[in-house]
């Protein structure tokens, strides 16, 4: 496979996936790896709680840009503040975009309205890579936050770009379900585990995005796998051991039957990651990155 | 056998996404039933083999489906979707059939209302309250959708509220629609027409014109919503109702189920026992020798049970005597029939007892 180089070339990685299954610690090790290949790189967190810092080993960001590697920032991104920036930008008279931002609609629309807060971020993105801010970035790697399903960040701007017709949101809508779905310049990796919810979630999203962005995700990383059960296990040994062994071979063979079921509707790159004896922190960051890197050369 | 201090008439089932919520509502629900009480187990995405398990097909999103358990009580499973209870709703409170197809022709409505952020939880409390009115049930378990932080799923009927029937909303689109419509200071009209020229530039006109005729529809049913809403409020906090919190194990959940424990007591809600799931067992003998693939396999599971016994031990610390901990080992897989589920919910009943 030779994934890496390829997903190196995209401007955009979109890390997505159902909560709990690793995404923020996979689209770090991802981010690690662009950068490590030579790519001036942005790792953007949407979660309002913190926790990329942990694994990268700084302060938390708080809203800013840190450096946390070489060619490797890493930055924790609230869609309000986007918003709050656009409307400033585009409201010349200072007091009057205080005003607007101070006010209840302007809170609701944010909070409320769908895909807002989606279009937000991913326009951040793209204006990043296109050079509009003082940070320079060649890739963002978005840690999309897990909502009810992870399908909205990227469905946002097709939705939107359906219902509205005209203003600047509707044209921005345009502009980023094209960015979207031109699978050149935005890469979408799909994290799951080996159970038959994120499964399912999963297979449906591939789905999604095959039939109604015309783009199938780059790579699907199913985590945190049990090992492989041992062909000899032993028959000796006391009651705690024969519990160990049972739970062991059953939870990996519920692993097998939704990787089964997985590639039965997924035929293209999926990369298998051990689930390992490591507390999340940069240990685990940097023993998956290996891993991980090892599978994409 | 009693469900003892879960016997309650509304069970609440809160937690971050992927920790068993689904499964445990469904476990008690048939505990529930064993016992006597007829119940409702409320669910959102009950995975297929969930579905099996219980024989329910997806006819349960339109009304309950009955389990054939062979329990004293009746049990029956409700499917919540947003958007089947979404057009219900403005069926039942608009006030003649043109005004609900006045709603569902609307391209706001069709678009995007579906996709409003805390819709699923709004419809969730919105059905829970109409199944609770009818008195049919003698406990109802509700299990809540995914959230990334459990918590989102207490604020979201006020965000759905607050966007959907708020005044402001409808204040600021005013200008559109009625030139120079009653806004007499001048600070406030400049601020109106930047808004004006902002929304315009920005939203785009048509879109307005269906937010702005989706709220002019909506209207007749704004009251009722707001008045459930309130209902709803007053339901969540009575004695009657108990909030089960589930997390996962291991150190790194602790911060947001203690975070969820504390907010819900602050908000006046009642907490139940805290139900810590999927626990990995102890090692506590030799590992096996060599460095095979059966010790590091080994080796594995030493760390995860030493993982999730330390969480456990750091989160029970934390707590007070008054807020039980309750633990349900790893299952060494999900359940497939009722035999399966019943032998679950036992595990947690069994402690509850003890």
């Amino acid at each position: 496979m030779k994934l890496l180089s390829a997903l190196a070339e995209r401007q955009l990685v979109v890390v997505t996936g159902k909560g709990g299954v690793g995404k923020t610690t996979l689209a770090a090790a991802i981010g690690r790896l662009l950068a490590a290949g030579g790519r001036r790189t942005l790792l953007l967190e949407i979660d309002p709680r913190e926790s990329l810092h942990q694994l990268l080993g700084t302060e938390p960001s708080g809203g800013r840009i840190l450096t946390a590697g070489d060619r490797l920032a890493a930055q924790n991104l609230q869609p309000k503040v986007v918003m709050e920036g656009l409307v400033r930008e585009k409201v010349p008279i200072g007091a009057l975009a205080k005003k607007i931002v101070a006010s209840q609609v302007f809170q609701h629309f944010v909070e409320g309205a769908p895909g807002v807060k989606e279009m937000a971020v991913l326009g951040y993105a793209l204006r990043m890579v296109e050079g509009a801010y003082r940070h320079k970035a060649e890739v963002v790697v978005l840690d999309a936050p897990a909502t009810g399903h992870g399908a909205s960040m990227l469905a946002a701007p097709l939705m939107l770009a359906d219902a509205i017709a005209g203003g600047q949101l509707g044209d921005m809508a345009k502009e980023l379900a094209a960015f979207i779905a031109d699978p050149q310049r935005c890469g979408v990796v799909l994290a799951t585990l080996a159970e038959e919810m994120p499964v399912q979630e999963a297979i449906e999203l591939v789905a999604l995005l095959r039939e109604r962005m015309g783009r199938p995700p780059e790579l699907v990383i199913a985590n945190a796998l049990y090992p492989p059960f041992p062909r000899e296990a032993p028959s000796r040994g006391g009651a705690e051991q024969a519990e160990i062994l049972g739970l062991w071979r059953q939870r990996r063979a519920v692993n097998e039957r939704e990787l089964k079921r997985l590639r039965g509707s997924w035929k293209g790159p999926l990369v298998e990651l051990p689930l390992l004896p490591l507390d999340r922190g940069p240990a685990l960051l940097a023993a998956l990155e290996i891993e991980l890197g090892g599978q994409l050369q | 056998m009693t469900l003892g201090t879960l016997d309650r008439e509304l069970l609440v089932v809160v937690g971050a996404g992927g920790v068993g919520k689904t499964t445990l509502a469904a476990a008690l629900g048939l505990q529930s039933a064993r016992a006597g009480a007829d119940t409702l187990v409320m669910t959102f995405d009950p995975s297929l083999r969930l579905k099996d398990a219980l024989g329910v097909a997806e006819t349960a999103k339109e009304r309950p489906a009955v389990v054939k358990a062979g329990t004293r009580g009746r049990l029956e499973v409700a499917l919540l979707d947003a958007r089947t209870t979404f057009d219900r709703l403005i069926r039942r409170y608009a006030p003649d059939t043109e005004a609900a197809d006045r709603i569902f022709g609307n391209r706001f409505y069709r678009d995007l209302a579906g996709n409003l952020a805390g819709i699923l939880e709004y419809m969730a409390v919105e059905r829970l309250f109409e199944v609770q009115s009818e008195r049919k049930y003698d406990r109802i378990i509700l299990d809540t959708p995914p959230t990334r932080q459990a918590l989102d799923f207490l604020g979201a009927p006020d965000r759905i509220v607050n966007f959907l029937a708020s005044g402001a909303v409808r204040l600021a689109l005013k200008p559109w629609w009625e030139q120079g419509g009653g806004l007499k200071r001048l600070p406030m009209r400049l601020a109106a027409k930047g808004a004006e020229g902002i929304a315009d530039r920005i939203i785009g006109i048509r879109l307005l014109g269906d937010i702005m005729e989706f709220f002019r529809a909506f209207g007749p049913l704004y009251d009722g919503f707001r008045q459930r809403a309130e209902e709803v409020r007053t339901l969540l906090r009575s004695p009657e109702t108990l909030f089960l919190l589930v997390s996962g194990p291991g150190a790194d959940r602790i911060p947001d189920t203690l975070f969820f424990a504390r907010k819900l007591k602050e908000a006046g809600h009642r907490v139940g026992p805290i139900v810590v799931n999927q626990v990995h067992p102890q090692v506590r003998g030799r590992g096996a020798p060599g460095s095979g693939e059966l010790a590091i396999g080994m080796e594995l599971f030493r760390y995860l049970g030493e993982r999730d016994s330390q969480g456990i031990g750091r989160l029970q610390g934390l707590l007070s005597r008054s807020e039980p901990l309750l633990t349900v080992p790893l299952q060494a897989a999900p359940p497939t029939d009722l035999a399966e589920l019943e032998a679950l919910g036992r595990i947690i009943l069994d402690q509850l007892d003890g």
